[in-house]
């Protein structure tokens, strides 16, 4: 184990949000099995004000979540001089098995907290509580990701062993290596642009005509799925290329370095907010159905319809000028 | 738009209402600022310790190759280099002059290196601020060296050198390579050490094997190595200073904990009245939030601000000897300020949040104080 | 338009100390009238105020307000129709120490979110209202108890509420001052507020602009 600072204070935080996901899903049982509106006990009344703890918690922890994403991938980037052969957080995260499903697991869960986040705002709206089961049965789904999140992310730091002889992000993101991130880079070219192009092309449109007239929600929440998708993996393909400049460098994390200007912060954080706001939206779409929520949901979807266009408009604008600006030609 | 104005609203009554109560905010504020403080020193000493020995070490050799006898660093024979230079994908080779000289007068340990393309007049050296420091407050521009038989030699101080890592250079004294050799009696033919470039670094390793083949009494090192070890140890020692100051974390979150259960009768009937007057729950827990963040970001600034002056302008006076773990006996320096959003997040992970987490459930049963109370008192 | 059907409350339920505070009360009141709640100490007027002015729920029964039916709603719905419905006055005038009387007679509107300085014109407007312009900067624990009761009334003001609720509200006053304060809620309820009142006081229930008295005694109605 490596007592660095920022490892301590990853597994700290990770076990604080464990610990507030526990927290929380202890009282969702509660709520699940006791829960009766047409009560006015004190039990009732104490679990209505519950409400309000667990949606601080969550709150929270999403906030942390966030953090933690991107402390984590700066944290593996910073150790990359410990490993032979590393040179940034892509060579990092492979010096064991626990890498990658790591950071993937602090993607999903932010996801999911977000969403869970929509879904929570959502009902809070409704006068009824319409969603309440299905909110805190979503939560104890959480919590066991979140833990398994902890403990892969403490196997990670545990295991890891200075020295190792590792790939760097220049071979680890070259298309003779395996594995997913291999498969994206050797991905032909064209067929990623188009579908990157026309993707996002489609999905601001749909958007446009969403943010607008309220049409096409359900398109548009799969389409923004899509979006997400495909530009996470035109990143790696070829948009990285026109960033770094240089034609076989497709790591996903350098972008994130000071020397490319910090570009991949806006860019993650546009995709990330696309994503939970395109898919919480496509989340709260069954429930338009509800008494008590027929005119909420509406409203509160076309505020997330609006923010994830803009998050993705943003993404394409700093793709197109990063790809403009950039002296690389690859054709 | 609404939301803003009713975030602004509140947010001028938190104020207020910190205002109000001085003295309580004030005496959390100061204790969150010292623990903050001595976390921010440890990172920041630590990782500056760290910055020090890559700057140190970024024009430092590829490769250096010294000689072992019974275990131990010796002399090495000129002659090596010939062998060396014959391996394949070997761009060049030199030698290296250089020792310690401990000074009693001063008690401090110099670093005395040749350096011929630098400097090369007998008699005369330049020196490192450190060195510089502590001769001059004797009023002389002349060291007088202490030979290897007993004499006395005299080297006047010709020129300081400032660099940019301090900690390199502090006790550095360039000499001419005759009064090296004089001062030492050191033989003619041998050198301390040597070093090469290499025209590709992904041969480094074969070429070092191909040099242990050939010269089985030497030690090559790759700078690579080094600076591994060097960021292995400084981090381990900053988690190590920072787990011990886990304890001290904890008794802060605890008072923070019970500071914020504790809530005066005076602020819960305060609550009381806001709830009774129309405020929701949600309201007041945003109260709390500014509440919190006003006093965590005031903390925060505070601490990483007192941290920064004790570390780079101080020279972390209070826990110098316990991390830096070089010799005691150096001559004292100033660390060139270092700071990063890492760090700073970093940081922010190991005092914000767990204050945070500390005072949600606290705010939280603040906030569901009943509306009615109002009503009753 | 406030209707309250076989309303009960009952405190620490199913535990030993059980309390039975409103036992099945049904009452109906009319937009623009004046209304007193009489009855002995612990006979749960109150709790009754608290029931009717969504500050809590009862255990059972329903209650309207303005076709709107509230029992089972959640906090925050039920604070939101109790900041733009009601105005309250207090027993004691609960007025927070350490700020000016101006802010507190904004305290009940900064959650809707309305610009500050608009704000600050209106409590301002109110507080002239009753003659407080030059108190207005003036800390609430300098001011005297007739000018701390007029800043209570301004405060319960501020969200332009259409009922007003009084819980004993002369308690601290003197026969003077007990006066001047129905002057001031004739005046109101000639402006078309509803007014409710829990009091126990001569001075308000046998006051002319009382429409309707109504008794009460351990939890229930007892006459009118
Ligand atoms: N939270 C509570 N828990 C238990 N009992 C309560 C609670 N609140 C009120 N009570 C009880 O309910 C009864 C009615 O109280 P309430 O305050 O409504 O009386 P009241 O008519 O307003 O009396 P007063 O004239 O003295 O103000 C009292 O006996 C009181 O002790
Ligand atoms: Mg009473």
């Amino acid at each position: 184990m490596l007592l660095h600072p920022a490892i301590i204070s990853l597994v700290t935080g990770s076990l604080l949000v464990s610990g507030m996901l526990l927290y929380a899903s202890y009282y969702g049982l509660k709520i699940i099995r006791k829960w009766n509106l047409l009560s006015g006990s004190e039990v009732q009344l104490g679990l209505e004000r519950r409400t309000y703890l667990i949606s601080t918690l969550m709150i929270n922890a999403m906030a942390f979540q966030l953090l933690s994403l991107f402390l984590f991938i700066y944290t593996a980037d910073r150790m990359a001089p410990l490993f032979v052969g590393a040179m940034c957080a892509a060579g990092t995260l492979k010096v064991n098995i626990w890498g990658y499903p790591t950071l993937l697991l602090k993607i999903i869960n932010w996801l999911l907290a977000g969403i869970w986040l929509i879904l929570n705002y959502t009902d809070n709206r409704g006068y009824d509580y319409p969603l309440i089961r299905k909110k805190y049965a979503a939560l104890l789904f959480m919590a066991p990701l979140m833990l398994v999140e902890t403990a892969a992310q403490a196997a990670y730091f545990l295991q890891m062993q200075p020295a190792v002889i590792t790939s760097c992000c220049g071979t680890l993101f070259t298309s003779d290596a395996e594995g997913v991130t291999a498969g994206i880079v050797g991905l032909p070219k064209t067929p990623v642009e188009i579908a990157f192009y026309g993707g996002m092309f489609l999905t601001l449109a749909v958007g446009v005509i969403y943010c607008i007239k309220g049409k096409l929600g359900y398109p548009y929440a799969l389409l923004s799925l899509f979006a997400s998708v495909i530009s996470a993996v035109a990143l790696i393909s070829f948009i990285s290329l026109y960033f770094y400049e240089l034609p076989t460098h497709h790591c996903p994390f350098c972008i994130l370095q000071k020397e490319y200007g910090f570009v991949g912060y806006p860019l993650y954080f546009a995709l990330l907010g696309g994503a939970v706001t395109g898919v919480g939206g496509a989340m709260i779409m069954p429930f338009r159905g509800r008494k008590s929520l027929a005119e909420v949901i509406p409203r509160i979807q076309r505020g997330l319809a609006v923010i994830s266009v803009s998050c993705f408009a943003l993404f394409s604008m700093i793709v197109v000028a990063g790809i403009a600006l950039s002296n690389l030609r690859l054709r | 738009m609404r939301v803003i104005e009713k975030h602004r609203n509140i947010l001028d009554f938190t104020l207020s209402s910190l205002a109000r109560r001085k003295g309580k905010n004030l005496s959390l504020v100061f204790v969150y600022t010292f623990v903050v403080f001595l976390i921010a020193s440890v990172t920041f000493f630590t990782h500056s310790l760290k910055t020090e020995a890559e700057v140190i070490l970024r024009d430092a050799p590829e490769m250096m190759v010294q000689r072992l006898v019974a275990g131990r660093h010796d002399l090495i024979p000129m002659s090596y280099m010939d062998t060396i230079r014959q391996i394949r994908g070997v761009q060049s080779v030199t030698s290296r002059l250089w020792g310690y000289y401990f000074d009693p007068t001063n008690g401090a340990n110099y670093t005395l290196l040749v350096k011929p393309e630098e400097h090369s007049t007998s008699g005369t050296i330049l020196v490192g601020r450190g060195v510089a420091r502590s001769v001059r407050s004797k009023q002389t521009g002349t060291i007088p060296f202490k030979t290897y038989d007993g004499s006395y030699l005299f080297l006047r101080i010709k020129e300081v050198f400032t660099a940019e890592s301090e900690l390199a250079n502090a006790d550095l004294i360039l000499i001419s390579e005759a009064d090296f050799k004089r001062l030492f009696a050191y033989p003619d033919g041998y050198a301390t050490d040597l070093v090469l470039h290499v025209r590709n670094a992904n041969e480094l390793p074969t070429i070092a094997t191909k040099i242990t083949h050939l010269l089985p009494d030497t030690r090559p090192i790759l700078r690579e190595e080094i600076v591994r070890t060097y960021d292995a140890v400084f981090s381990w020692r900053g988690g190590l200073v920072i787990v011990v100051l886990l304890g001290v974390v904890l008794a802060f979150f605890i008072l923070a904990w019970e500071k914020a259960t504790g809530l005066s009768a005076e602020e819960r009937r305060e609550i009381g009245i806001l709830k009774g007057l129309g405020w929701e729950t949600t309201d007041v827990l945003f109260m709390k939030f500014w509440e919190g963040a006003v006093i965590s970001l005031s903390a925060f600034f505070l601490g990483i601000l007192c941290a920064y002056g004790h570390v780079f302008f101080t020279s972390s006076m209070l826990f110098e000897p316990a991390l830096k773990g070089w010799s005691v006996i150096y001559p004292d320096f100033r660390l060139t300020p270092v700071i990063s959003a890492y760090q700073i997040s970093t940081l922010f992970f190991l005092t914000v949040l767990p204050y945070t987490v500390a005072t949600i459930v606290p705010a939280w049963r603040a906030a569901t104080v009943d509306p009615d109370t109002v009503m009753r008192a | 338009m406030i209707e309250i059907k076989d309303v009960r409350k009952v405190f620490n339920w199913g535990r030993p100390n059980e309390f039975v505070a409103i036992d099945g009360v049904n009452l109906c009141l009319h937009s623009q009238s004046v209304t007193v709640l009489k009855g002995p100490s612990g006979s749960g007027k109150t709790t009754l105020l608290t029931l009717i002015a969504c500050m809590a729920r009862p255990t059972s029964g329903r209650i309207t307000l303005m076709d709107r039916e509230i029992t089972s709603l959640p906090e925050r719905f039920l604070t939101e129709i109790r900041r733009r419905t009601f105005g309250f006055m207090f027993q004691q005038f609960n007025l927070i120490k350490g700020l000016t009387a101006l802010e507190n007679v904004m305290l009940p509107a900064y959650p809707a979110g309305e610009k500050h300085a608009v704000l600050e014109k209106r409590a301002g407007e109110l507080l002239g209202l009753f003659n407080l312009s030059e108190k207005s900067r003036a800390k609430v624990e300098w001011l005297s108890g007739g000018e701390a009761q007029r800043v209570a009334i301004a405060r319960a003001l501020i969200n332009n509420p259409s009922i007003i609720i009084a819980d004993e509200p002369t308690a601290h006053l003197d026969t003077k001052l007990s006066r001047e304060f129905m002057e001031i809620l004739l005046s109101l309820a000639r402006d078309g507020k509803t007014i409710l009142i829990a009091s126990h006081d001569p001075i308000v229930y046998e006051s002319d602009m009382v429409e309707r008295v109504v008794e009460m005694r351990d939890g229930k109605i007892v006459g009118e």
